[in-house]
C-alpha cells in the first residue's frame, strides 16, 4: 500500500537532508507507530505519503514513492486526500467552519459530492467517530479530545483507506488522549483502515501496534519491525518497557498485566525502603501561604476554602480533572483572580491590593502557551523586554543576569535567535527566561509537559530540580502523571474546586488507580515510582545481574 | 497557442477590466459634479434625474462587483485563503474592542493592518483584507447595512493602493527604516481624511437630499466641489481629523514591529511548489 | 420555527424596499412603507420566528434622531423656496441665506427614506443568522465566502486569545501606558495568526482543498465582462453627451445585462454543492412574488408616475395619490403572513 524505495528529501535552502535513504513498506491495514525524537523527520515523512511534502512545504524529493498505487509528488495533495486522511496536532487551527456538522461536510461539498451522498457520508462518519450527539455543538465548546475526534471525522468523509496523524494527541490531556487512540484503535480494528501515526506517549497504543518505526535523529537511519524487537532497539520508551529491558524480561511486556505478571514472580522485593525524601537541616523560609481561599466567576465557586503551604527548595504538583481548578488556583496567586474570601501571603506579604506587574516581581508564571509571551526580535531581548518592565534594566548587573539565566537555561547559544522560529522545548526556555530574569523566589508553570517529547521532559526536570536546589519554590499543574511521580515532592490533588488530598507522591499518588506511575503499578507496596528506584532498588537486593549500568 | 500568448491575453483582459471599472467606477461615483453640467435638457424631467443617480449608482455596485471577482481570481490560492481568514478576524475584532472602548470620533485601527499588508502583500491582498474586515466586523456585530457596500469599495481601495508607497521607499528582510514607517504613516493619514471624505460623499446626496434642488443649469463642477467642501468641512472634518491622527499614530509606535513580522512570513509564506516537468521526474527517480 | 423563509426570499423582499425608497420622495407612500415594516417587526417579534431578536422599537428610535436631523440640515444647506420661515446673515458661508419651510420638508422626506432604509436592514439582520447571510453569498465568489467562514470561525479565537496574551503579558510587568504598549498585545497576537493560518492552509490542502482554479475555463466569460464594461461606458457617453439618447439606453443595458450574465457564468463554473440545501417553498414563492410587484410597478412606466416625484419646491404643495402605487406597497406585507402560516402549519 504504502512503499518508499530510496527516498531523501530536502526542504528548500537546508544543506542537509531532512529524511536519506529511507525505505520502508507498509501494507494494507497495517496500524503502524512512527517514534523518534523531535527533528528526526517524523512529520516530514508522514507528509510525504499524502504529498503535502513537497506541494506544500516545497523541497526536493529523490527516490521513489508509491502510495495506494499513486506517486504524491505527481498526484497533488488535492487527488490524494481522496486516499489518505491527515490529523495535525493543533485542534483548534484544523477547522474552517465553527460547528461540527458543517465541518465534516467542508471537504464534501468541496468535492461536489450531489447532496444525498453528503447526507449519508456525514451520518456514517458522525457514527464511525461516536460524534452523534455531539453533531450540533460549535466546535469552540468541545474538549480537546472531541475536537480531535471531529479532525479525524472530517479527514474520514472523503473515505480514504489510510490514515496518517502527525501527534494528535500532544496537546491533550490523558483522558482525551485516551478517546483518540482508542477511537484509532476501533478504526484500525474494526474497518481495516491503515493507520501511521506518530507519537510520542506510547503506552496506550503499544499493544496495538503491529509495526514501529523508529527515525533516528537527521532522519539518517531507520529501525522498522514489530513492536518489540524495535523497542528492544531503542531507549525512548515508556517506563514499563524501560524496567522490562533492564531486568531482561522476555517477551517484553507492553501493557501492565504483562508486566505484573513478571514483577510478582520477583521475589525478595523489599519493603518500602527507598530513601526518604532528605530532612532538610534547617526548615527552609514559607514562600507561599495561602488560607481558605474562595473565588467565584460569575456565582460559580470555582475555589472552595483552598489551603496551601509551601517552603523555599520544595516542588508542589497540583493535578486533578479538567475543570476542578487547577489553573484558576495558579492564576489567583498571581492576582489575574481575585478572591472573594481568604488570602494569599508570598514572602509574607499579601497581594491583596497589589497590581500583577509587582505580585509578578516575585512570582514567576509560566502560561500554558508560551507563544503568548514572545514577540521580540530575539531571545536576549524578550528578557530585556521584562526588564523593561519592572524598570529593572538600568541595573549594574542586568546583563550579567541575563547571560547567566540565558547559560543555566541552556538557550545562551540561540541569544540572538528569533523565538518564533525554534522549536517547542526551546520555546518554553525562553519563555521561562523571560519570566525568570526578576529572580523570583515562586515558580509557578501550568501544564508545561505539553507538546513535550520523553527527552524535553527530562530537561525540564532537570531545570526545575535545579531550581527547587537554588531555594526556589516551584508549583506545577500537569496531567502527566510520570513526570509527577519522578518530580513532586508534594502533591495536591483537587477536585470541583477543593483540596481533596495532600500530602507525599508515595502517599497520594501510589495507591491511586488512575494517578499511579507504571512503575508504581507493576510494585505495589513498594515506594518506587521511577525506573531508577526500580534499578538502585532490585541492585541493592542483588535482584539483576546487570547493574551498574 | 503558446504559453506566453495566453499570458499575454490574461494581463490584457485583466487589465481592462481593472482599467474599465476603475473608470465606470470613479465617473459614476463622482456624478454630483458633472451631472449639473450636462446640457439642461436632460435634468428638467425629475423622473429622468431620478433614474440617472439609481442607474449610476446601480453601475457602481456592478463595478465593484466585477472588480472583487477580478481580484479573487487572481489572488486567490489555499494559502491565501487561509491567512486572509485569519487576518480579517484580527482586523475585525480590532474594530470591535475599538467599538467598545470610549475613544472620540472617526478613530479606527483597522486602517493600519490594511495598509501595512496591501504594502507588503500586495495590492490585491490588501484590497481583500480591506473589504472583507468591513464584510466580517457588520456580521459579527449583526449590523449589515446600506452602507456596506461602500465602506467594503472604500476600505477595499486602500488597501489596493498600499503599494504605491513602494514608489516612494522600499525595503526587504526585518530592518524597516524610519524612512518607511513615516511614508506608510502618512499614507494611512491620508487615507483617514479621503476615506472619511468618500463616504460622505455616499452620504452627501442622502443627507442633503437629491442634488436637483438647487442646481441650474451650466453649473460648473466646481461650484458643486466647493459646496461639498464646504459641507464637509462643517460635518465630518473633525471626525475623519481624527482617524487620521488615529493612524498617523498607531503606524509611527507599532508599524515597525509589525511590518517585520509581516515579512518574516512572507518567506515562509510565498512559496509555490513548481510541478517538475517528465523529464526532470525520471531524472530524479533514477537517481538512488 | 425560526425564519420559515429562504434567506434569498428575504433578499429579495429587502431590494423591493430599496427600489421603491430611491424612485420616490412622497411622503404617502414612504408613510405606507415605513408602516409595513412596522407591522411585519410586530408579526415577527410576536411568532419569535427572529434569530437574533432586538427590541422591538429599537430601529425606529433611530428615525425619531433621523428625521428632525435630516430636516434640519437640509433647511440650513438649501435656501430654495417661497416660505421663507426666517433668514440667517448672508455672510456665513453654507447656511446663510433664507431658511424655508419647502426645504425643511424637504429635509423630512429625507429622513424618512433614511429610516425606512434602516428600519428594513434592521429587520433582516434580525431574521437572518450570520450563517444565512454568508449563504447568500453568489457563487462565483466562492472563494472568498470561504475566507468569510474561516474569519467568523476565528473571531472568537482572536478574543480568547487576546484575553490570554494579556494575561501573559501583565505577569511578565506589562503596564497599559501608552499606545506603545498595544504593541505586546497585538503582536503575539498577529504573530500567533499568521502561524495558525499556515497550519490551517496545510489542514485545508491536506483535505482536498484545490489550489488555484484553472482560469482558461472563464476566459469567455471574462472576455464577456470586458465588452459588457466597454458597452457601459460608449452607452453611458451616448446617452448623456452623446446624439442619441436611446442608443445609448441600450448600448447600457446590453451592457449591464452582459456583465450580470458574465458572472452568473463564472458562478456556475464554480463546482461545488451545498450540505443542506434550504428548500425554496411555498411561501418563498408568494412573498417573493407579492414583493416583485411594487419593483415592476414603480419602475416601468406603465402608468401615471407623476405622483411618485412629489417636489416641495418652489411652493409646498400636497402631495398627490395614486391608489394604484399605494395598493402596490402592499406587496411588501408578504413577511407579516408568515405567523399565520404557522399557527395553520
Amino acid at each position: 500500500m504504502i512503499t518508499f524505495e530510496h527516498v531523501t528529501f530536502f526542504y528548500p535552502d537546508r544543506p542537509l537532508p531532512a529524511l536519506r535513504d529511507i525505505s520502508l513498506q507498509i501494507t494494507a491495514g497495517e496500524f503502524v507507530l512512527l517514534v523518534g525524537a523531535s527533528g528526526a523527520g517524523k512529520s516530514t515523512l508522514l507528509r510525504l505519503i499524502n504529498g503535502l511534502a513537497p506541494h506544500f512545504t516545497g523541497g526536493q524529493l529523490r527516490g521513489r514513492l508509491s502510495v495506494h498505487g499513486l506517486d504524491p509528488v505527481l498526484a497533488t495533495p488535492q487527488i490524494m486526500s481522496r486516499h489518505v486522511g491527515f490529523v495535525f496536532q493543533d485542534s483548534e487551527a484544523q477547522f474552517v467552519t465553527d460547528r461540527v456538522e458543517d465541518e465534516l461536510a467542508f471537504a464534501l461539498e468541496h468535492a461536489a459530492l450531489p447532496a444525498p451522498a453528503m447526507r449519508l457520508r456525514v451520518e456514517e462518519t458522525l457514527d464511525l467517530l461516536d460524534l452523534a450527539r455531539l453533531r450540533n455543538r460549535s466546535l469552540d465548546t468541545l474538549s480537546g479530545g472531541e475536537r480531535q475526534r471531529v479532525a479525524i471525522a472530517a479527514a474520514l468523509a472523503l473515505h480514504p483507506s489510510i490514515l496518517v496523524l502527525d501527534e494528535p494527541t500532544s496537546q491533550l490531556d490523558p483522558q482525551s488522549a485516551e478517546d483518540v487512540l482508542t477511537a484509532l484503535v476501533r478504526l484500525n480494528s474494526d474497518l481495516g483502515l491503515t493507520i501511521v501515526l506518530a507519537e510520542h506517549r506510547l503506552e496506550r497504543v503499544l499493544p496495538f501496534v503491529e509495526r514501529l518505526i523508529y527515525l533516528a535523529a537527521d532522519g539518517n537511519s531507520m529501525v522498522s519491525g514489530d513492536a518489540r524487537s524495535v523497542l528492544h532497539q531503542i531507549d525512548l520508551v515508556p517506563p514499563l518497557v524501560q524496567v522490562g529491558k533492564a531486568l531482561g524480561w522476555e517477551p517484553l511486556p507492553l501493557t501492565i498485566k504483562a508486566g505484573l505478571r513478571f514483577s510478582q514472580m520477583m521475589v525478595n522485593v523489599p519493603a518500602p525502603s527507598s530513601s526518604p525524601p532528605p530532612q532538610p537541616i534547617q526548615p527552609s523560609p514559607t514562600v507561599l501561604q495561602v488560607k481558605g481561599l474562595t473565588v467565584q466567576i460569575d456565582t460559580c465557586t470555582v475555589l472552595h476554602a483552598v489551603d496551601l503551604t509551601m517552603r523555599a527548595g520544595e516542588i508542589v504538583v497540583i493535578m486533578g480533572r479538567n475543570g476542578a481548578g487547577k489553573t484558576t488556583l495558579l492564576r489567583s496567586l498571581v492576582g489575574l483572580v481575585r478572591p472573594q474570601r481568604g488570602d494569599v501571603q508570598i514572602q509574607g506579604r499579601s497581594i491583596a491590593g497589589r497590581t500583577v506587574a509587582e505580585i509578578c516581581r516575585q512570582v514567576a508564571y509560566l502560561p500554558q502557551d508560551p507563544n503568548t509571551l514572545l514577540f521580540a526580535d530575539s531571545v536576549r531581548d524578550e528578557l530585556w523586554i521584562t526588564l523593561r518592565n519592572h524598570g529593572l534594566e538600568t541595573k549594574p548587573n542586568a546583563g550579567q543576569v541575563i547571560d547567566n539565566l540565558l547559560a543555566t537555561l541552556r538557550i545562551a547559544a540561540l541569544a540572538e535567535h528569533y523565538p518564533r522560529d525554534l522549536s517547542v522545548g526551546e520555546r518554553q526556555r525562553t519563555a521561562l527566561a523571560a519570566i525568570l530574569v526578576t529572580q523570583p523566589q515562586l515558580i509557578l508553570l501550568d501544564e508545561p509537559t505539553r507538546g513535550l517529547d520523553y527527552a524535553a521532559k527530562d530537561q525540564l526536570a532537570g531545570l526545575l530540580k535545579g531550581f527547587a536546589r537554588a531555594g526556589k519554590a516551584v508549583i506545577l499543574v500537569t496531567h502527566d502523571v510520570e513526570f509527577a511521580n519522578g518530580l513532586a515532592d508534594r502533591v495536591v490533588l483537587m477536585s470541583q474546586g477543593e483540596v481533596i488530598a495532600t500530602g507525599s507522591p508515595a502517599e497520594v499518588l501510589s495507591p491511586s488507580p488512575f494517578f499511579a506511575a507504571q512503575v508504581a503499578r507493576l510494585f505495589p507496596g513498594t515506594t518506587w515510582r521511577t525506573v531508577e528506584d526500580v534499578l538502585v532498588g532490585v541492585c541493592t537486593s542483588g535482584q539483576a545481574t546487570n547493574c551498574g549500568g | 497557442m503558446g504559453i506566453k500568448e495566453v499570458g499575454l491575453i490574461e494581463r490584457a483582459l485583466s487589465l481592462l477590466i481593472y482599467g474599465l471599472t476603475s473608470l465606470i467606477g470613479v465617473v459614476a461615483f463622482l456624478y454630483p459634479f458633472w451631472l449639473p453640467s450636462l446640457p439642461a435638457a436632460m435634468l428638467i424631467d425629475r423622473a429622468h434625474a431620478n433614474d440617472a443617480t439609481l442607474l449610476l449608482t446601480v453601475l457602481v455596485f456592478l463595478c465593484f462587483a466585477v472588480l472583487l471577482l477580478e481580484v479573487q481570481s487572481q489572488a486567490i490560492n489555499t494559502k491565501t485563503v487561509a491567512l486572509l481568514g485569519v487576518l480579517v478576524a484580527i482586523n475585525a475584532t480590532l474594530r470591535y474592542i475599538d467599538n467598545v472602548l470610549p475613544i472620540p470620533g472617526g478613530f479606527s485601527p483597522i486602517f493600519m493592518l490594511i495598509v501595512l499588508t496591501g504594502y507588503v502583500y500586495g495590492g490585491r491582498f490588501g484590497f481583500l483584507v480591506g473589504a472583507l474586515t468591513l464584510l466580517v466586523s457588520a456580521l459579527i456585530t449583526g449590523g449589515v447595512g446600506s452602507w456596506l457596500p461602500y465602506q467594503m469599495f472604500t476600505a477595499g481601495w486602500v488597501g489596493m493602493t498600499a503599494p504605491l508607497c513602494r514608489w516612494l521607499v522600499s525595503g526587504h528582510g526585518p530592518i524597516v527604516s524610519r524612512r518607511e514607517v513615516i511614508v506608510l504613516a502618512s499614507f494611512a493619514g491620508g487615507w483617514g481624511l479621503l476615506y472619511g471624505a468618500i463616504m460622505n460623499l455616499w452620504f452627501w446626496p442622502f443627507a442633503t437630499g437629491d442634488l436637483t434642488q438647487y442646481w441650474q443649469p451650466g453649473t460648473t463642477p466646481l461650484d458643486t466641489l466647493h459646496r461639498y467642501a464646504l459641507f464637509y468641512l462643517a460635518t465630518s472634518l473633525a471626525w475623519d481629523a481624527i482617524c487620521m491622527l488615529g493612524n498617523i499614530l498607531l503606524i509611527l509606535t507599532l508599524g515597525a514591529p509589525i511590518l517585520r513580522g509581516l515579512r518574516r512570513f512572507h518567506t515562509r509564506f510565498e512559496f509555490q511548489y513548481q510541478p517538475l516537468s517528465a523529464e526532470q521526474v525520471a531524472g530524479q527517480q533514477a537517481t538512488p | 420555527m425560526k425564519n420559515p423563509l429562504h434567506p434569498l426570499t428575504w433578499a429579495l423582499w429587502l431590494l423591493a424596499d430599496l427600489v421603491i425608497l430611491s424612485m420616490t420622495r412622497n411622503p404617502i407612500y414612504l408613510g405606507l412603507t415605513l408602516c409595513w415594516i412596522a407591522v411585519i417587526s410586530v408579526a415577527i417579534h410576536w411568532a419569535g420566528i427572529a434569530v437574533n431578536p432586538q427590541r422591538l422599537l429599537a430601529p425606529f428610535h433611530f428615525g425619531l434622531v433621523v428625521v428632525p436631523l435630516a430636516a434640519l440640515i437640509n433647511a440650513l444647506n438649501v435656501h430654495i423656496g417661497v416660505t421663507v420661515l426666517f433668514v440667517l446673515p448672508r455672510a456665513l458661508p453654507l447656511i446663510g441665506g433664507p431658511i424655508t419651510l419647502e426645504a425643511l420638508v424637504y429635509g423630512l422626506l429625507n429622513g424618512l427614506i433614511l429610516t425606512c432604509i434602516y428600519t428594513a436592514f434592521a429587520l433582516v439582520n434580525q431574521v437572518l443568522s450570520v450563517r444565512a447571510m454568508v449563504g447568500l453569498i453568489p457563487r462565483a465568489y466562492y472563494p472568498l465566502a470561504i475566507v468569510v467562514t474561516i474569519a467568523l470561525t476565528f473571531a472568537p479565537l482572536t478574543l480568547r486569545q487576546l484575553q490570554a496574551i494579556r494575561e501573559a503579558q501583565a505577569i511578565r510587568g506589562h503596564r497599559m501606558q501608552g499606545i506603545r504598549d498595544w504593541l505586546p498585545l497585538f503582536l503575539p497576537l498577529l504573530l500567533s495568526g499568521l502561524e495558525r493560518s499556515l497550519q490551517l492552509a496545510e489542514a485545508m490542502t491536506a483535505r482536498g482543498f484545490a489550489s488555484t482554479q484553472a482560469q482558461s475555463q472563464h476566459r469567455v466569460a471574462r472576455l464577456g465582462l470586458v465588452l459588457g464594461l466597454a458597452s457601459i461606458v460608449a452607452g453611458l457617453w451616448l446617452h448623456l453627451v452623446g446624439p442619441s439618447a436611446s442608443a445609448g439606453s441600450l448600448l447600457t443595458f446590453s451592457g449591464i445585462a452582459s456583465v450580470v450574465g458574465g458572472l452568473w457564468w463564472i458562478g456556475r463554473g464554480q463546482a461545488r454543492t451545498v450540505y443542506r440545501p434550504t428548500p425554496f417553498q411555498r411561501q418563498d414563492w408568494l412573498v417573493a412574488t407579492a414583493a416583485l410587484c411594487p419593483v415592476l410597478l414603480f419602475l416601468l412606466p406603465l402608468f401615471d408616475r407623476t405622483s411618485l416625484f412629489y417636489y416641495p419646491y418652489p411652493t409646498l404643495s400636497l402631495p398627490e395619490f395614486n391608489l394604484i402605487y399605494g395598493m402596490a406597497t402592499w406587496g411588501l406585507l408578504g413577511p407579516a403572513f408568515l405567523p399565520l402560516r404557522r399557527s395553520i402549519a
